[in-house]
């Protein structure tokens, strides 16, 4: 594979491993965020910086990272999971705008809007993105079906109800938005690894809409529909490169494109591409059924 | 000095006012937070710009805010046809919204960006002398001007909703949709009326935006967050909440950037929101939307 391929793949990867933090707290726990990309920034910052001015190994500077994101969210969600979602959601964008403004403030050591560039390479970086992927991934699918999952699920269709049957929602929802938090920081270092770059500028709340956007457009209790549809539609602009329609690049319009089919789908199909279908080994002997069944039918 | 800061205090609150009072009522009606709003100020700035650069000489004030406000109405109105109607219908839960209000703010930034992001515009003086004295005290004209029209545009606002026919009517579908259905309320021409209000809303808000710093794609989006912090204080779907809220915003923001510079502002802002939210979630005016049972 190519250099340019190998860095497809590891984008793919990257998307996927934040699209799976989200999932898990849209779509198990339904709460929305607009501030992931937040946390992301602050596991990446923290990491990179550590190593450098500290010069440890990036792999214990990664596990102070992840530690502090997963303890900012936990401070951040003690105040403001008692309000209503809708609050949530825009504390949240808040709270964005505040972690690049820190960003920004600290420019002797992050090298403010510049971006910060000193990050150690990594050697077969793509061979352990893949690895974070599979497991981040499977991870969040034992998740989905564990108690712990059900309880969400529960907390997701009727907040009251949940409470009703003995769930600790309040807990609950704190639990899941740290665990969201700490896995869009794996999803920010692995960032940090791959474009050996970071500026506060990548990690605004566009970032965080995007992932909502992709999670959303691959089905919302599809963990199946929403990791291929951040895979493959991170990946679809760069097959755009190059085509011209009316004198725009059309690489340029990669954001309107995405936007313009994620209105068609919410239009027409408003529960995501997948649904609520999971596209493994069942669903495909069941599809395999109905296929035989079919022919059966016929002869 | 400190008089000086407190009017363009004022004057920038009265913009995040109008802001705040163009998501509150979208909030109050429909209990979403329409996202889009930010993008639709934008886009209304970018069209007061080319509206007053396509004339030799620039038609006057007055003018280029009716055009935009129609255009800003055209806009919502074809914002809600697209994205908003059929979730409607459907009755999908309140998240699909959310993220169609999303979309939009990201479409239309990126369609600015992309095809008008080259460079940033700077609106055409309509003042002769930037500032003005009266006595010993400097106004900015552009700031003054922008506190008389929010003003303006506020009290309007304030009489259609509590002084008029379909005033009533709007805050009669706010409590609830369906019952108002039943008095004989067309709540879905309630709805197209509200986010027509909106549109207004954000095409005076973009102009005055526009005259007061440069147009740039994100220009609404990063005024929007301030407006929605503001809706938030004011207590999110309260009408007078929002302005008070916003306008105190706007004071405390310019002396928060006159004694420790604009980059901590965003910082004590979101500090003094979540201190506000865990001490009084209803917000200023104590009405809390709550959750439906």
């Amino acid at each position: 594979m190519s250099n340019y391929q190998i860095s497809l793949v590891m984008l793919a990867c990257i998307s996927v491993i934040t699209v799976s933090g989200v999932f898990t707290m849209t779509s198990l726990a339904g709460m929305f965020s607009l501030g992931q990309a937040a946390y992301m920034s602050i596991c990446a910052y923290l990491t990179f910086c550590l190593a450098r001015y500290l010069s440890l190994p990036i792999w214990i500077t990664a596990v102070i990272g992840l530690a502090a994101s997963g303890l900012i969210a936990l401070i951040i969600s003690l105040p403001t999971l008692k309000l209503r979602r809708d609050y949530f959601a825009l504390l949240s964008v808040g709270f964005g705008q505040m972690v690049s403004s820190i960003v920004i403030l600290l420019g002797d050591w992050t090298n403010a809007s510049i971006g910060f560039s000193k990050i150690p390479k990594v050697k077969g970086l793509v061979w352990i993105i893949l690895g974070i992927t599979a497991l981040i991934v499977f991870m969040v699918r034992n998740l989905k079906y564990s108690r712990f999952g059900r309880m969400c699920i529960a907390l997701k269709t009727d907040e009251i109800a949940a409470r009703s049957f003995g769930i600790d929602v309040y807990r609950l929802k704190v639990k899941i938005y740290v665990l969201a938090s700490v896995i869009a920081g794996v999803g920010g270092i692995c960032y940090g690894l791959r474009n050996r770059v970071i500026s506060p500028d990548a990690f605004d709340w566009s970032l965080s809409a995007e992932m909502q956007i992709l999670l959303f457009f691959g089905g919302t209790n599809s963990l199946t529909g929403s990791v291929i549809s951040a895979a493959g539609l991170k990946v679809l602009p760069e097959f755009l490169k190059g085509v011209k329609l009316f004198g725009v690049n059309l690489q340029d319009c990669k954001t309107i494109i995405y936007c313009l089919l994620i209105i068609v789908v919410i239009n027409f199909r408003t529960q995501g591409i997948m649904g609520e279908q999971e596209l493994d080994t069942a669903a495909l002997r069941r599809f395999a059924g109905r296929f035989t069944r079919g022919k059966g039918g016929e002869s | 000095m400190t008089f000086q800061l407190f009017i363009s205090g004022v004057s920038l609150g009265s913009v995040y006012a109008l802001i705040a009072v163009g998501f509150a009522i979208v909030f109050s009606i429909l209990k979403f937070s329409n996202f889009a709003h930010g993008g639709m100020i934008s886009a209304c700035a970018y069209i007061g710009y080319f509206f007053l650069s396509a004339f030799e000489t620039p038609p006057p004030f007055v003018v280029t805010v009716i055009f935009t406000t129609i255009c800003g109405v055209l806009l919502a109105l074809l914002v809600d046809t697209a994205a908003y109607r059929r979730i409607r219908r459907k009755q999908a839960p309140n998240i699909y919204y959310f993220l169609a209000s999303i979309t939009i703010a990201i479409l239309i930034e990126q369609i600015l960006s992309v095809f008008f992001g080259k460079n940033l515009y700077g609106y055409p003086a309509i003042f002769k002398s930037t500032t003005f004295n009266i006595g010993s005290i400097r106004f900015s004209s552009v700031d003054t001007l922008i506190l008389v029209v929010s003003l303006v545009i506020l009290a309007v606002l304030l009489y259609v909703i509590n002084g008029t026919r379909i005033g009533l009517a709007i805050r009669t579908v706010a409590i609830s949709p369906s019952t108002s259905r039943l008095m004989g309320i067309n709540s879905d021409v309630i709805i197209i009326v509200v986010f027509a209000i909106a549109g207004a809303l954000a095409g005076i808000s973009g102009v005055l935006l526009g005259m007061k710093y440069s147009v740039y794609p994100s220009l609404g989006p990063s005024m929007m967050i301030k407006g929605f912090i503001a809706s938030v204080i004011g207590g999110l779907g309260s009408l007078g909440g929002a302005i008070i809220a916003a306008i105190a915003l706007g004071i405390v923001e310019i002396f928060l950037t006159y004694w420790i510079g604009s980059l901590s502002a965003p910082i004590v802002l979101f500090g003094i929101m979540l201190v506000f939210l865990a001490v009084r979630p209803e917000g200023i005016s104590g009405r809390f939307a709550k959750d439906k049972v």
